[in-house]
């Protein structure tokens, strides 16, 4: 019955979150509610929801994309990095009982990583809004990272400056122990991304500017791939569909 | 002496924090001999990465050198994090014994 009214109770346990957020989300028009009742409660259609499920990802990505910077919705927008460590708690609590042990432990060390990374190398450097958009899907089974910070290039040519293009780049960034942070010898977040997503039955899409990498279990090898659609910062989805 | 990283809490996977994990414990350190075993205890540690460890257990490992050794590293990520450590690490300490 893909029309029928679903109370928001109903519909906040299928997105797994709070009925606060699904009202905030109402007010802001990101998953508008149908007033019904006489006291004008608010119902979804099961149309609407899927559509929203579906869109999580691509919401970071237009908003990585957009040639303004806006700040997202609080539901999704870590401005600091405080804020992304007390989200990333709530994750793995989600995430306790839902997947193994180990896969919520990996999966928050990821997702640490990756988000900690667009903090590392934009601080004091964003160029319109900083912080990082922080998203996750118990039904689609995916998490999701994006910035609108400076980029890999931009940040890995500070050290390696003869690096041509976003390719170039990204498989420097999975590949080689680097960091764009002068002179820290450091460098170790990727390539621990890239053993722990190889490793697990995880899959990890990656976009820097206009280079795209997608990475799967029992991968030996990069496949990037140039995009059209251009992303100045960064975005990452990790999925974790088939864990236990 | 054996150093306790729930103490620094049990998501340890920020640089800053790490930094600050390892710029804290100084005090406690100062009285420790070069040559005194040190046992890094991961028990109750739910999520580590490499970023966390490279600010706390990298040092550690230059200051102690083969008298660190590490128990309860049975978490996922607390595996990974090592593994790549020691892959990785450029000094000449070669791994951390786990007793």
């Amino acid at each position: 019955m893909p029309n029928s009214l679903i109370s928001i109770g109903k519909t906040a346990k299928q997105l797994g979150t709070s009925i606060d957020t699904l009202r905030r989300w109402d007010r802001a028009n990101r998953l508008p509610s149908v007033r019904s009742g006489p006291r004008g409660h608010r119902f979804y259609k099961q149309t609407d929801i899927d559509i929203f499920i579906r869109n999580d990802s691509s919401l970071a990505k237009q908003w990585a994309m957009d040639q303004t910077g806006i700040p997202p919705s609080n539901d999704v927008y870590c401005q600091t990095r405080d804020v992304f460590q007390a989200r990333l708690e709530s994750l793995q609590h989600i995430l306790t009982g839902k997947v193994s042990e180990s896969s919520m432990s990996l999966l928050s060390a990821v997702a640490g990583e990756i988000g900690n990374n667009s903090f590392d190398h934009n601080l004091g450097n964003w160029p319109d809004v900083m912080g990082i958009y922080f998203s996750y899907n118990l039904k689609n089974r995916n998490i999701v990272l994006a910035d609108r910070g400076l980029g890999m290039l931009t940040t890995l040519k500070r050290v390696r400056p003869e690096l041509r293009n976003a390719t170039e780049a990204l498989r420097v960034g999975f590949t080689e122990t680097i960091s764009g942070r002068l002179p820290e010898a450091r460098g170790n977040g990727l390539k621990f991304v890239r053993a722990v997503i190889t490793e697990n039955p995880f899959t990890l899409k990656f976009q820097t500017g206009d280079a795209s990498l997608f990475l799967k279990m029992r991968d030996k090898d990069l496949s990037i791939s140039r995009v059209e659609e251009y992303i100045r910062g960064c975005i990452a989805i990790i999925g974790f569909e088939d864990s236990l | 002496m054996i150093i306790e990283l729930k103490k620094f809490g049990t998501i340890l996977v920020s640089r800053p924090s790490g930094k600050e994990a390892w710029l804290a414990f100084q005090s406690t350190l100062k009285d420790v001999v070069d040559t005194e075993d040190v046992v890094v205890d991961f028990k109750e540690v739910l999520v580590l990465t490499p970023s966390w460890a490279d600010e706390f257990l990298t040092p550690l490992r230059g200051r102690f050198g083969r008298s660190v050794t590490v128990k309860n590293t049975d978490n996922a990520s607390v595996k990974a994090t090592l593994e790549i450590l020691d892959k990785n690490n450029q000094s000449s300490i070669i791994g951390m014994r786990i007793i």
